[in-house]
């Protein structure tokens, strides 16, 4: 099926549109899949996903193409990826360091695509004993762990998430059905889509955060030079690359880890392995590989969760949660036994995406780039475009794009006061199962809360999520006692 | 103590979850339900006056990036501003006058408002991109755009 010539077709269309939308600085992954969301409506859903799964690959390469090129990363899970790829640019080689990105990306990628095949069905196979209880707990770890895990300040990724979930408590609640917080509006009965959000406080406020810097460089697309790399370079990228792919895959598993934080130690256990670390930041090989492959590695590996419990484990796994959720796809423990032609869908077009970024967008990638060519003013203009028609086409409802534009400046501000964006848009994916799941476990103890801790699965739970949200609250205050200390001595 | 940034915030976001608690209080209850309706609203509330309260007496110190992110748009707002203005008129209009007129509109005005001068290149492509977009939407994707009062 993914294997048709028309599912060839969407993959190609989903990694280009995905490297395009990649590639505008500001975008990542999260803005490239709620723009494209509208587009598989009336798909048929294998076709779709598989087309969803190009974009994704697509925007991850997109973001670290323009790392390279222009030394203005996408999205944190490429900062690491600038480090030795702008420096390799600047000596001329930019199409060298593209390959070496594309190649690391494809390894990295594969490989933990294995990983996911071997350990996704048996952690289904664990889950799905899981209750309300358990699953409650876990919800509750990923959010606490993508709160602590967060670049920047904890406590403000914790109260993002708690607004975050707040917005999810807007409509008729499902097992009661009281309305909540809506005003009277009956616009406001089924809540806010998600698709909203993500185009509100992604796409639309980072694209009005260009603004700011709509004056700077148009890219001249022919420096970009050979893409070849002889067979010593190869030789050097082996090391980071099979050490990368399995350390990346292990942190993007854990809940609240992800891409940006596999791509930084990437970087800086191959600096610590490497014969010569001095050459890193200069433009060394092994030091654009190394971030690349974790990078990739990671964001396979954060489908782990996702796949086999449902629950996602980073802002970008949420939007695609949400992607699957609307081609009526549910993902977590029953979809292996249910519907194994959709999971192993799924499986096969991370496969097929990332064969199709190596073969056919590497070569086209001079050509793609050109869009970094495209003056700012312009390309704001459109995407806002991209964001209008996006919303009006599931909703068809004058309303929702209001809202769309109220969650623009929300997000706007948001990133002006540096309250990370990723662990509201995970706590309203999330918000309504933790909700939900809670309530069932109450329901089922008959109001007792001990129901989470005699239970040894969810109180281990609950006591890593008290430990990852303790810690960095601990270790602050240690820091700051510290410093404290020696500045009255 | 002085009215830092921070703590501006923080007061912002305790006013944002009082107004949320107040009307999660005014939520009805049923008298057969284990947990209702309000309850995880409440606990949210709080958690996050707790956690505002706490961020209030934080020693945050605002790095020069911060300091930078912040401010950088100093010179732009009205940018900005024009920018969530226009994109308001422009969902406004959007099913007055259809989506081929107000896209077209709204993509020239943008991009020359934002500074962008070559008036043949914006021509060319803010008609050219909602044309595509229209077409491609009502016909291969059957998704109906609004007309507005054009025929089509």
């Amino acid at each position: 099926m993914a294997i048709s010539l028309e599912g060839i077709l969407f993959v190609f269309i989903g990694v280009f549109v995905g490297t395009f939308i990649g590639l505008m600085p500001g975008l990542g992954p999260i803005s490239a899949i709620a723009i494209m969301i509208p587009m598989t409506y009336n798909m048929d859903p294998t076709i779709a996903l598989v087309m969803m799964a190009g974009v994704y690959y697509g925007a991850i390469f997109g973001g670290s193409t323009s790392s390279i090129l222009l030394n203005a990363p996408g999205v944190a899970g490429t900062v690491a990826t600038s480090f030795d790829g702008y420096p390799m640019a600047q000596q001329g080689k930019a199409g060298k360091a593209l390959a070496i990105a594309a190649i690391a990306a494809f390894i990295g990628g594969t490989v933990s695509v294995v990983f996911l095949m071997l350990f996704a069905p048996v952690l289904s196979s664990v889950a799905i004993q899981f209750g309300p209880p358990e699953y409650f707990a876990l919800m509750l770890l990923g959010l606490t762990a993508i709160a602590s895990l967060s670049s920047g300040s904890t406590i403000k990724a914790l109260m993002s998430a708690l607004l975050g979930i707040m917005v999810v408590t807007i409509g008729i609640d499902a097992q009661t059905g009281t309305v909540r917080f809506t005003f009277g509006s009956a616009n406001l009965l089924e809540g806010i889509d998600f698709l909203v959000i993500a185009l509100g406080i992604f796409a639309l406020a980072e694209v009005c955060a260009l603004i700011i810097n709509r004056q700077k460089t148009t890219f001249n697309a022919k420096t970009i030079g050979s893409l070849k790399i002889t067979k010593e370079d190869f030789k050097e990228m082996v090391g980071p690359m099979s050490r990368q792919s399995v350390l990346g895959f292990i942190i993007g598993v854990l809940p609240g880890a992800g891409a940006t934080i596999a791509s930084f130690i990437g970087y800086t256990t191959e600096k610590r392995f490497a014969k010569n670390p001095d050459e890193f930041g200069k433009g060394s090989i092994k030091g654009l590989t190394a971030p690349e492959t974790a990078n990739n590695a990671a964001t396979s590996g954060a489908f782990v969760p996702l796949l086999s419990l449902g629950i996602p484990g980073s802002g970008t796994t949420a939007v695609m949660l949400g992607a699957l959720l609307v081609l009526n796809v549910q993902p977590g423990p029953l979809l292996m036994t249910e519907n194994p032609t959709l999971f192993w869908g799924v499986i096969m077009s991370m496969y097929i995406g990332n064969i199709f970024l190596l073969i056919l967008n590497l070569p086209l990638i001079p050509y793609i780039s050109k869009i970094l060519a495209i003056p700012r003013p312009m390309l704001i203009s459109l995407v806002v475009v991209f964001c209008i028609i996006g919303v009006y086409s599931i909703s068809f409802s004058i309303f929702d794009l209001y809202v769309l534009l109220a969650f623009g400046v929300i997000g706007y501000l948001m990133r002006m006061f540096q309250f990370p964006a990723a662990p509201f848009i995970l706590a309203f994916i999330l918000g309504g199962m933790l909700e939900q799941s809670f309530r069932q476990a109450m329901t089922i103890s008959g109001n007792d809360v001990s129901i989470f801790i005699s239970n040894p699965l969810s109180a281990t739970l609950l006591a890593l999520a008290a430990v990852s949200f303790l810690f960095p609250l601990w270790q602050s205050y240690r820091k700051k006692k510290k410093n404290n200390q020696s500045l009255s001595m | 103590m002085a009215l830092t940034v921070h703590r501006g915030v923080s007061i912002v976001l305790i006013i944002i979850a009082i107004f949320y608690l107040y009307l999660a209080f005014q939520l009805p209850s049923f008298m057969n339900t284990v947990i209702d309706a309000d309850t995880i609203p409440k606990i949210t509330g709080f958690l996050l006056i707790i956690l505002s309260v706490l961020y209030f007496f934080m020693p945050v110190k605002e790095t020069e990036v911060e300091k930078e992110k912040r401010t950088e748009a100093k010179n732009d707002w009205r940018y900005i501003l024009g920018m969530f203005i226009m994109t308001f008129l422009y969902i406004t209009l959007l099913e007055v006058s259809g989506f081929l007129v107000t896209s077209i509109v709204f993509i020239f005005v943008c991009t020359r408002m934002l500074g962008y001068k070559k008036w043949k290149t914006n021509s060319i492509v803010s008609v050219l991109v909602p044309l595509f977009l229209y077409l491609s939407f009502t016909f291969l994707l059957n998704v109906r755009l609004p007309t507005g009062f054009m025929p089509f």
